[in-house]
């Protein structure tokens, strides 16, 4: 298959490869904001307890969750020109761009509400009460307690979700959009080099992955720095949330042996 | 083009045909997967030298790059491999005898593992120190101590991100069309372009899907009310 292996073709592809970063972290970075936006759009209804609303985000949620990104993205490429031609928007001159950071937002729209609604429950009730019992308004509580506290717990997952919607990026090739992994496939097809060029994708992929994985690590440990000063002081009191077992475990601390 | 629902159960059933191929990817991903996984977790979880180092670096590639790249250099590497090799020993094995499938098996199973490890791990770390302590001091080996003690209990408190493996396993399946397996995804695009009823075969495969999905959870649930039963606290 193809032709016999030679590593200088792995340099060649790199820079031809990175041509086409751009496209990818355009799509990374649209599909962000688009799941962002549905996330709290999705997970507002879900934590104020607002009845019909709730029934829907969760159903929502379940079928984006429920269904591979790969049908999701097929479905949104197919199904929303023809689901709103009779409401007399006509979509069929989209560009795919649109229908890729749609699909792809929406679905990282489903794991963002989840990501939102978690973290906001993990701060303890407490704070909000006690915000309230100083004069501040449900907004301030909320803008200047709730969301810090929440942030810094919603980091890690958040960093994940990033991290997963770079390497699901990799499916918008099937519907013609030429970034990494589509002109991956192109470069293989012209020079017979299949191998030489997933490896080149690969290594893209993994310098990503890895750099955003640091930096969020950074700003995770910049959010908790007022959790890690009271540690110092010698209190290993931290915040936690009665919660369910599920919850409980997330929060074990792993170096230390799992106390509970 | 108009929305024809009719078609949408004509192409459930036509699609409902490629649920074995779809389920037996999962099984076997995800059976050889958590054996790879677990392997790599205690190697790490032990720091047994060179091998843990190797076992992390193989866990950062799998998760720093997409379920996709695995299969296709999986696909376009190993026969290279196994060609080479088979000259150079004079082996009559030849890489074109693997079927489709089994490069799906291959790659998924690695991708799993990886997946998989940091379930074990995050489930062995989540076992009180205290237990393995108390399993040596009644005079349990190491292994005893593992198999009976730990394990178990790591088992049980990975079992949520079990579910979620299982579940990921399920939707990474559709990739297998990129090496021509028929698949659910595949079968929906092949039901799609023959009747050139696009939106229709999707909607099909994704409600396949969603029920797949919801059956994974149902289940899950259930095995996770039993295996936790020891573990609920309070009175009777």
């Amino acid at each position: 298959m193809g032709a016999p292996f030679e590593i200088g073709y792995v340099f060649s592809f790199l820079p031809k490869l990175l041509e086409t970063l751009g496209v990818t972290l355009l799509i990374v970075a649209g599909s962000l904001l688009t799941g962002i936006v549905a996330g709290f759009l999705v997970a507002l209804p879900r934590m104020y307890k607002i009845p019909v609303l709730r029934t829907l985000s969760g159903l929502y949620l379940s079928f984006f969750r429920g269904t591979p990104i790969l049908i999701q993205l097929f479905l949104f490429y197919y199904g929303l020109p023809e689901l709103l031609k009779p409401l007399g928007f006509d979509l069929s001159r989209a560009p795919v761009l649109f229908f890729v950071i749609l699909a792809y937002g929406l679905h990282t729209g489903a794991y963002a509400a989840e990501m939102i609604r978690a973290s906001v429950e993990a701060v303890d009730r407490g704070q909000v009460e006690a915000a309230y019992a100083s004069g501040m308004t449900s907004y301030r509580a909320f803008s200047r307690i709730v969301l810090p506290q929440a942030l810094a717990i919603a980091v890690p997952v958040f960093s994940n979700l990033v991290i997963a919607l770079l390497k699901d990026t990799s499916l918008a090739f099937t519907l013609g959009v030429m970034e990494m992994t589509g002109k991956a496939q192109t470069l293989g097809t012209l020079t017979q080099h299949f191998f030489e060029t997933y490896i080149a994708l690969a290594l893209i992929y993994l310098v990503i992955s890895f750099t955003l994985e640091k930096v969020l690590l950074a700003a995770e440990q910049r959010l908790k720095r007022h959790e890690a000063r009271e540690e110092k002081a010698g209190r290993s009191f931290k915040l936690r949330r009665k919660g369910s077992y599920r919850a409980v475990l997330a929060d074990i601390d792993a170096g230390k042996g799992g106390r509970l | 083009m108009q929305l024809d629902p009719s078609f949408i159960w004509t192409a459930f059933w036509q699609i409902f045909r490629a649920i074995p191929t779809t389920l037996s990817i999962t099984v076997v991903s995800v059976l050889l997967g958590f054996a790879i996984g677990t392997v790599t977790a205690l190697v790490r979880l032990y720091r047994v030298p060179v091998l843990s180092q190797m076992a992390s670096a193989y866990v950062t590639f799998i998760r720093g790059t997409p379920m996709l790249t695995h299969l296709l250099l999986i696909y376009f590497g190993l026969p290279m491999l196994i060609d080479g090799l088979a000259e150079s020993f004079g082996w009559s094995f030849r890489s074109v005898s693997i079927p489709m499938i089994g490069f799906a098996y291959i790659s998924f199973s690695i991708t799993a593992g990886a997946y998989m490890s940091e379930v074990v791990r995050a489930g062995m770390q989540a076992v009180d120190r205290g237990q393995v302590e108390a399993a040596h001091s009644v005079g349990m080996t190491s292994f005893q101590a593992l198999r009976r003690i730990s394990f178990p209990q790591a088992l049980a408190a990975a079992l949520p991100n079990l579910a979620n493996s299982v579940i990921g396993m399920l939707h990474g399946s559709t990739l297998a069309f990129a090496v021509s397996v028929v698949d659910i995804n595949a079968q929906a695009q092949i039901v799609a372009s023959t009747n050139w009823k696009f939106f229709e075969a999707y909607l099909a495969a994704a409600l396949i899907f969603w029920g797949l999905t919801a059956l994974i959870e149902r289940a899950a649930a259930l095995i996770e009310k039993r295996v936790g039963a020891y573990n609920r606290g309070g009175v009777a």
